[in-house]
């Protein structure tokens, strides 16, 4: 591999641009009505592909493309030397032109006077220009974006990123297996180019049994240690400073010692040990809701000490211990009700209720909702399909069909 | 099989203040408010399903008549409960002027319990702020859970539980209209199943009628008894027959399979306890130890390490040595 996925596969044109379409066509109805607003601010988080929209719409619209980013010094004698000339100037070749100012963040102080400069072109330019951002929410745009207009570009669903890695795989002629993609998709939090790069190591390293360590293998080796000692040495005079050297925060370790608590105590020692969890989480709901941050001391100890003296007894048995799984069972249960969702998110605005009360009294959804209903709520053909699953299985489970005539 | 168009909840939801059951104080207060156009804050308490939303929905109607949708919002507070919603959301809707004749518009905060301290803060100056140009209506469940600030700015009406007579008529009206036979001690079930709350009746009445028109007891009790999966009874008897990992796994198959939030789990376990086999003293200690988890776990942030404490609990108890 010598050019890198992310670059090798970054979108060209629009087409191939995914799960955005409601931005992609924003973005249009900007263009069109350019001169109205003059600049357009496209802000998100990393990897959701604002810089290749950008560069697509240059290339499908048969655009010339004027770029400055980060890379570039931007301050006001700059801008006024590179961009005032680029926005007056028509094209070399009579082509359309399009100015994107990517990564706008990045005008930092260094770029004295850079945003008023850009503020002044933008009220000059006789071409669009695009300007991305991940926070433009922050006190120095605030010019800026009343100059703007401004589309949010959201985190990608976890299903395209997912579709687009497959494609990938499939282009570079690597077979991954669902659930390792899956993990990739989990990691990436909506980012793109994270889900790429971390294919690309992957798939250089060859070894599919690496992946669930890929991530988090650092971070075990020094938590293992600290188990260990909690389980089984309760002596230990350092043991409320056991978590000091590792890498995770206490929510993390908590997750840990849940998990393993049940292989390692049995009867009254178990449910003492889960009174010290229960008590610890008791802590972190109330530094949650008061922001007090110094009952991280008691959460702490309740997960070192609180657990270590559930038993006197010392064990000297090696244990491997167990990553925690529950995050992930939730994950993929999540993906699963996903379709159950979206169904009860419609069906909660159609009838004025939240989708949180909706979901509480989903279980009879099936019978209520019938054809006409699912025209009228917009359902999607896999949604139908699911609810007529669920119509069948109900009646199946519940014996109904002794009632029907 | 009967004709089934909609759903029923919003098909046979009260256009008319006349046509509300069960409130009739709260309605006529209301509703000579909304004849003299001039309606302050509101605040709805009250159980679910008794007709807070409905009454809602029948005062913009009235107030606006044909224009109701551009002058009203509705914000459902326990989907969208940060802060944020209120600077946001709220903001750009209150600060621009109604449309028609009436001088104000709407914002429906539905389960406004749900809104985080940070959020009811917000939300009272905005309230003021705005006053002249748009009016509030809140709805929660427990108006405790209302900081004073906001309640002290609202005209507050309790919603009472909707008594069986009330529920009876709607159910009788329903019935009629959709054509279906049904007899009184099926009514009686119906009622006995939703705890006084009125969506739940016309939901269950609906799903009834979407297997036969001629509604029994037994069908509605089948469906009531397939709607809360006997799953919770199995967990219990996996703690108390020791066997923890199992218990456990269980546990967390049943919240995740239905989304299941851990306060009713514990509801649930709650009202489970008391049919199990086991003697009658030890369900008292064990309800008991479900009080103090319950109380934990609205207190903590991890709703199943705290469920996982309580089935160890279970399991202690199962070996006869709980104390």
């Amino acid at each position: 591999m010598t050019l890198p996925l992310i670059e090798k596969y970054r979108a060209g044109s629009l087409k191939d641009i995914k799960g955005q379409d409601t931005v992609i066509s924003d973005i249009r109805t900007f263009l069109k009505t350019f001169p109205k607003k003059r600049a357009l601010i496209l802000s998100g988080p990393v990897g959701t592909g604002k810089t290749s929209m950008a560069l697509a719409f240059a290339k499908d619209d048969e655009c010339e493309l004027f770029e400055l980013n980060a890379s570039d010094l931007r301050n006001r004698s700059k801008l006024e030397a590179v961009l005032a000339p680029a926005i007056k100037q028509k094209s070399l070749f009579n082509k359309k032109k399009l100015i994107l100012m990517d990564e706008a963040d990045g005008i930092t102080t260094s770029d004295r006077g850079g945003l008023p400069e850009l503020i002044a072109l933008i009220e000059k330019t006789s071409f669009p220009i695009i300007i991305t951002a991940n926070d433009i929410w922050k006190r120095k745009f605030s010019l800026l974006r009343k100059k703007c207009k401004i589309i949010a570009v959201k985190e990608l669903k976890d299903d395209v990123i997912f579709n687009i890695l497959k494609e990938v795989c499939l282009k570079e002629n690597h077979q991954k297996d669902d659930k390792t993609l899956q993990l990739i998709v989990k990691n990436s939090k909506g980012d793109m180019r994270a889900a790429l790069n971390d294919l690309q190591t992957l798939l250089e390293l060859g070894n599919d049994a690496f992946i669930e360590e890929f991530y988090e293998r650092e971070k075990e080796e020094s938590i293992f240690d600290a188990l260990k000692t909690v389980f089984q040495d309760p002596t230990d005079p350092k043991i409320t400073r056991i978590y000091d050297s590792t890498k995770m925060d206490l929510n993390e370790i908590a997750l840990w010692v849940e998990e393993n608590i049940p292989s390692e105590y049995s009867g009254s020692a178990l449910a003492k040990a889960y009174i010290s969890l229960s008590t610890a989480d008791i802590f972190r709901g109330r530094i949650y809701r008061q922001q007090y941050w110094r009952f991280m001391v008691y959460q702490n100890f309740f997960l070192s000490a609180g657990i270590s003296c559930a038993t006197k007894l010392k064990y000297k048995k090696f244990r491997q211990y167990k990553r925690p799984s529950r995050i992930l069972k939730i994950w993929l249960a999540n993906q699963k009700n996903a379709k159950k969702k979206s169904i009860v998110a419609k069906y909660a605005k159609a009838c004025h209720m939240s989708k949180k009360k909706a979901m509480k009294n989903s279980f009879l959804l099936p019978l209520i909702i019938n054809k006409e209903t699912e025209d009228k709520l917009n359902l999607e053909e896999r949604e139908r399909d699911y609810l007529l699953d669920k119509r069948g299985a109900i009646i199946i489970a519940s014996q109904l069909n002794k009632f029907r005539i | 099989m009967a004709s089934q168009n909609e759903i029923w909840t919003e098909k046979y939801r009260p256009q008319k203040f006349e046509d509300l059951v069960g409130q009739d104080d709260i309605v006529k207060k209301v509703q000579s408010l909304t004849k003299a156009l001039n309606i302050p804050h509101l605040l709805f308490a009250g159980p679910a399903g008794t007709g807070k939303s409905t009454l809602a929905l029948i005062i913009v109607r009235e107030m606006f008549g044909v224009h109701w949708k551009e002058n009203y919002l509705e914000l459902n507070a326990s989907d969208e409960r940060g802060i944020d919603v209120v600077r946001q959301k709220v903001k750009d809707f209150a600060r621009t002027k109604a449309l028609g004749n009436v001088p104000f518009k709407v914002i429906f905060l539905d389960e406004a319990d749900a809104l985080t301290k940070e959020a009811q803060q917000a939300l009272r100056r905005t309230m003021e702020n705005y006053t002249s140009t748009c009016r509030f209506v809140m709805s929660c469940n427990y108006s405790s859970k209302i900081i004073d600030p906001l309640q002290s700015r609202c005209a507050i009406f309790r919603f009472k539980l909707l008594e069986e007579k009330d529920v009876a008529k709607r159910i009788r009206f329903i019935a009629e209209k959709e054509n279906l036979t049904i007899s009184e001690d099926t009514v009686i079930a119906l009622y006995e199943a939703s705890e006084g709350d009125c969506r739940r009746v016309i939901n269950l009445l609906q799903a009834s009628a979407s297997i036969t028109p001629s509604i029994t007891k037994e069908l509605v009790n089948t469906l009531v008894s397939s709607a809360k999966p006997g799953d919770i009874k199995i967990v219990l008897e996996y703690a108390l027959s020791g066997d923890f990992l199992k218990a456990k796994e269980k546990l967390l198959e049943v919240m995740l399979k239905e989304s299941i939030a851990g306060t009713d789990i514990i509801k649930s376990i709650q009202r489970e306890v008391w049919n199990l086999q086991i003697d009658d003293e030890l369900k008292v200690r064990l309800t008991e130890k479900t009080g103090e988890i319950e109380f934990r776990l609205v207190e903590g942030s991890d709703e199943f390490i705290q469920l996982e404490a309580l089935l160890a609990a279970f399991v202690l108890a199962g070996k006869g040595i709980i104390k």
